[in-house]
C-alpha cells in the first residue's frame, strides 16, 4: 500500500490475486483482478506491459504468484532473501514427494544441495543450517526479467545473486506529515516516567528473538521500570505465555494479538523504545522499522542482514551472539539518558526521506523498462540450454566446440541486439 | 545468376505463400536464371521452440553449392528470410504476425495465451530488428507489410506487388447468379461474417466458398452456422478447386467477396480484376484497399454483417452497376502496371 497509489497515478495497474479477501481501500485505486494458479487467463496478463511479482516466504500468500512467475517471466521483487523454508513448505504442499524442492537445491548447489535436501527431509539436518547454507533466492528468480531487493548488501552477504538485471531500491515508505509527527511527541512527552513503554510489532515468527527480549528484561533489576506491548501474531502464543509466567514477568508483559490501524496509531504514539530483532534474518527488510520511525521511536535492531545497513545513529544494535547482554546493556542506557535514544528515533525519522514512494515508483519503472529490452535474452539462455544439451547428446565431446561457438554467436547476434 | 528463393511453410498446407514462390520461381526462370526453392518446415507452437527455427535459419550456409557460388538468395517469410548471406534481398511476405499486429487477435493463434508469449513475441521482433537490415534490399509484398515494418521495427521498405499465378488466363464470362469467396477457410478470412451478412440480405443471394479449411473444427463451424440460420440452399462448399477450376468461377460469379481481417496483400483482388469482378471487401481488410476503389472498381463495407449484406444486395439487384465496376478493375489492374518483369527486375538489381 506504499507504492500502490503513487504507482496506480501514472500506470493503468491491475492487481492480480488467488487470495479470496482483499482490503476494500485496494479496490478504490487499482482494478483487482482473480487468477487460479493452475489456469490462469494469460492473454489477460499478457496483455499488460510487464508483471511485477512479489515474493516473500508465506507459503498461504506466495505460492500463486510463484506459479506464475515461473511462467510468465516479470519482474520480482524480493520481500525475503533467504526463501528455503517457502521452496521446501512448497514441495510438501504439492505433494510431489519433495522432488521439486530436491531439484532445485541440486540445480544451484549441485550434488551437495541434493544430499543435503535428502538429509534435510529425513530430518538430519536442521531448518537454520538449511536456511543459512542454502537460501534458494536464485531460485525464486529462476525465470525473472529483473529482480527487485530492498537490500543489496544482504544479497551480496549470501552469494546468491540472481542471472537477471537486480536493482536494490530502498523500501519505499509514506512518512507522515510533520504535524502528526509533533502530536506523537508531545503524547509521548506528556506521560509521566518511568515506566517507559517497548513495544514489539508484526508478524512475530521464531527469528523475532522473543524468548532473548522476555529473558533480558527478566534479568535487569530495573525491569519494573519497563512495560512491554507484544502486538501482532505470535507463532507459539502458549510458549510465550509460559515464558512470560516462568520468568515473573506477568505485570510487565502484555499481549495484545493482530492491532487495527487505530490501535496500532495509540501503541506506537505512546511507546519510548521499539524491538525489532532479527535472527537469523531471511534478508528481509522491515516495514515495521519504517513505521517506528515514523513515530520517531528509537529501535533495537540485530546487527544482521538489511538491519545492518541502516543508519548507526538511528538504531542501537544488538549482536546475535550476545543478544540478551546487548538488550539488557541498552534498556540501562535507556534509563541513564532517555534524550539520547530520543536522539535516535529523530535520526530515523529524518531517515524516511531516503524512502519516499515516489522516488521508489520512478526507480522502479526504469528498471522495469530496461529488464524488458533484456527481455530477448530469457528465450536466448533457453535455447542456448537446449542446443547445448542437445549437442552433447549426440555430438563427441571433441566436435562440438565448433558448433557450440556458431550456435552461440548467432544466438547472441540474433537476440542480444549488439550488432549496431 | 544462381539464386535461391527462401520461404517457410508449413508441411501438408499449400496456399498463397506457396504459390507465390512457385510464381517467382518460375519467372526468375523465365527470365534466364537458375532458381530453385528452399523451403524452411516451419511449426509456431509451443511458443518457445520458434526461436529454435531461427537459430535454425541462421546456422544454415546457402553461400556455396557443390562449390559453386550462389548468387543471391531471396528471402520472403519469416523465419526463412533471416537465412544470411552475402547477397539476400528480402521480398516481405509476412513477418510472424502474431508477434506484430495480431498479438492480441483471435485469429493469429497461441502466442497471447502463452504464459511465455511476451518474450517469444519480445525475441523475434529483436532478431526481426536485428537481422532483416542485413538485406541488401528489403522489399514487402504490400504498402501493408511496409507500413507494419516501419512502424514495429523502423525498417523502411518499397512495396513490390506482383500478379497472381497465370494471370494471363483470367477471363471473364456473362454472370451467373452467385458471388465467389475463394479463399481457405478459417477465421482471418471472415467466412462467417459473410454468413452472418447472406442472413441478412433482402436479395436471395447465393456465394460458392472455395477453399481448404484450416482445421475441421473452423470448417464444421462454418457449415454449423449456415444450417443453424437455414441458409444451405444459398451456400456452396466447394473445398479446395483447381487453378482451372477456380478462373471458371471468377469468369462466371457476379462479383467477389473478399472480407478478411487486415490481409497483407491479397491476390484475390487481383485475380477478381483480372476476371472484370467487382470486389466487396471491409473497410479493415488491408491489403484489398490498396487495389479497391468504393463504387468505382466495387464496394467497401463496415467490417458487419448489415453493411457486408447491404453491398451483396446492392450488386445482386444491380447486375450493370457490377459489370461496370468489373471493368473499371480491369482497366485500373492494367493501370498498375503490376508485372513479373518488374518484380524480377528489383530483386536482382
Amino acid at each position: 500500500m506504499q507504492v500502490l497509489p503513487v504507482l496506480a497515478r501514472s500506470h493503468d495497474v491491475v492487481l492480480w490475486t488467488d487470495q479470496d479477501q482483499v482490503s476494500p481501500e485496494v479496490h478504490a485505486i487499482a482494478r483487482v483482478a482473480r487468477y487460479d494458479p493452475a489456469a490462469p487467463p494469460w492473454r489477460e496478463i499478457n496483455n499488460g506491459t510487464i508483471s511485477i511479482y512479489h515474493l516473500g516466504n508465506h507459503p498461504d500468500l506466495h505460492a500463486g504468484v510463484w506459479r506464475v512467475s515461473t511462467q510468465q517471466p516479470g519482474i520480482v521483487v524480493l520481500h525475503d532473501l533467504c526463501l528455503h523454508d517457502f521452496f521446501f513448505a512448497l514441495s510438501v504442499r504439492q505433494g510431489k514427494e519433495r522432488a521439486a524442492y530436491r531439484n532445485a537445491m541440486e540445480r544451484w548447489y549441485g550434488q551437495e544441495g541434493r544430499e543435503s535436501a535428502e538429509a534435510f527431509c529425513a530430518g538430519g539436518v536442521s531448518v537454520q543450517t538449511m536456511q543459512q547454507n542454502f537460501p534458494l533466492t536464485r531460485e525464486a528468480t529462476r525465470n525473472s526479467l529483473g529482480a527487485i531487493t530492498h537490500c543489496g548488501r544482504a544479497l551480496e552477504d549470501l552469494h546468491e545473486t540472481p542471472a537477471c538485471p537486480t536493482a536494490t531500491l530502498n523500501l519505499p515508505y509514506a512518512a507522515a506529515g510533520e504535524s502528526p509527527y509533533r502530536a506523537w511527541l508531545a503524547v509521548r512527552d506528556g506521560v509521566p516516567r518511568p515506566p517507559y513503554r517497548l513495544v514489539v510489532f508484526g508478524y512475530l515468527n521464531r527469528n523475532r528473538r522473543m524468548g532473548a527480549v522476555l529473558e533480558a528484561l527478566a534479568g535487569i533489576g530495573e525491569r519494573e521500570q519497563f512495560r512491554l506491548d507484544i502486538c501482532g501474531q505470535l507463532w507459539d502464543e502458549s510458549h510465550i505465555r509460559t515464558e512470560i509466567e516462568r520468568l515473573g514477568l506477568g505485570s510487565i508483559v502484555s499481549l495484545h494479538g493482530f492491532l487495527s490501524g487505530e490501535q496500532a496509531e495509540q501503541k506506537l504514539g505512546t511507546a519510548n523504545l521499539a524491538i525489532n530483532l532479527r535472527y537469523p534474518s531471511m534478508g528481509e527488510a522491515s516495514l515495521s522499522q519504517l513505521q517506528f520511525w515514523d513515530y520517531g521511536l528509537p529501535t533495537l535492531v540485530t546487527r544482521t542482514g538489511w538491519y545492518a545497513s541502516l543508519p548507526e545513529d538511528a538504531t542501537a544494535f544488538v549482536r546475535p551472539e550476545s543478544e540478551v547482554a546487548d538488550i539488557q546493556a541498552h534498556l540501562r542506557a535507556f534509563l541513564a539518558d532517555p534524550g539520547a535514544f530520543r536522539v535516535l528515533g529523530e535520526c530515523g525519522r529524518r531517515s524516511l526521506k531516503n524512502h519516499d514512494p515516489e522516488s521508489y515508483v520512478d526507480a522502479m519503472t526504469r528498471f522495469a523498462a530496461e529488464a524488458l529490452g533484456l527481455s530477448p535474452r530469457v528465450s536466448a539462455l533457453a535455447l542456448a540450454r537446449r542446443v547445448g544439451g542437445d549437442l552433447t547428446e549426440w555430438l563427441p565431446a571433441a566436435g562440438s566446440p565448433y558448433l557450440l561457438e556458431r550456435a552461440s554467436k548467432e544466438i547472441y547476434t540474433a537476440f542480444e541486439g549488439r550488432r549496431h | 545468376m544462381k539464386i535461391l528463393v527462401a520461404t517457410s511453410g508449413v508441411p501438408f498446407i499449400r496456399g498463397a505463400a506457396e504459390i507465390l514462390a512457385g510464381s517467382l520461381l518460375e519467372e526468375l526462370s523465365e527470365a534466364g536464371h537458375e532458381a530453385e526453392l528452399t523451403v524452411i518446415p516451419f511449426k509456431d507452437y509451443p511458443p518457445n521452440r520458434i526461436p529454435d527455427q531461427i537459430l535454425a535459419c541462421r546456422l544454415l550456409d546457402l553461400t556455396e553449392s557443390c562449390g559453386i557460388r550462389i548468387d543471391r538468395v531471396i528471402g520472403l517469410n519469416f523465419p526463412a528470410y533471416l537465412i544470411p548471406h552475402p547477397h539476400k534481398v528480402i521480398w516481405l511476405q509476412h513477418q510472424h504476425r502474431s508477434a506484430y499486429d495480431l498479438w492480441d487477435q483471435p485469429a493469429a493463434g497461441g502466442l497471447v495465451h502463452s504464459p511465455d508469449g511476451p518474450v517469444i513475441r519480445e525475441t523475434i521482433r529483436r532478431a526481426d530488428r536485428e537481422l532483416i537490415p542485413e538485406a541488401e534490399a528489403i522489399y514487402t509484398q504490400s504498402l501493408k507489410v511496409s507500413d507494419r515494418l516501419l512502424r514495429y521495427c523502423g525498417i523502411a521498405a518499397a512495396p513490390l506487388y506482383y500478379p497472381p499465378a497465370n494471370a494471363l488466363l483470367f477471363y471473364k464470362s456473362p454472370p451467373a447468379d452467385y458471388f465467389f469467396f475463394p479463399s481457405p477457410i478459417n477465421a482471418a478470412n471472415r467466412q462467417w461474417l459473410a454468413i452472418q451478412a447472406l442472413a441478412q440480405c433482402r436479395e436471395r443471394v447465393r456465394i460458392r466458398f472455395a477453399g481448404e479449411p484450416g482445421s475441421r473444427t473452423q470448417q464444421a463451424e462454418c457449415v454449423h452456422a449456415a444450417r443453424k440460420l437455414k441458409l444451405n440452399d444459398r451456400i456452396e462448399w466447394l473445398g479446395g478447386v483447381s487453378e482451372d477450376r477456380k478462373r471458371d468461377l471468377y469468369a462466371h460469379c457476379l462479383g467477389v467477396v473478399f472480407p478478411p481481417a487486415d490481409e497483407d496483400y491479397g491476390c484475390v483482388t487481383l485475380e477478381a480484376m483480372l476476371s472484370s469482378k467487382p470486389v466487396i471487401t471491409c473497410s479493415d481488410s488491408g491489403g484489398p484497399l490498396e487495389f479497391v476503389l468504393d463504387r468505382q472498381t466495387g464496394l467497401v463495407a463496415q467490417p458487419t454483417s448489415e453493411s457486408l449484406a447491404q453491398a451483396m444486395d446492392m450488386l445482386w439487384a444491380d447486375r450493370g452497376c457490377g459489370a461496370a465496376m468489373g471493368e473499371a478493375g480491369r482497366a485500373r489492374y492494367r493501370d498498375l502496371h503490376i508485372s513479373w518483369a518488374n518484380v524480377v527486375e528489383k530483386l536482382l538489381c
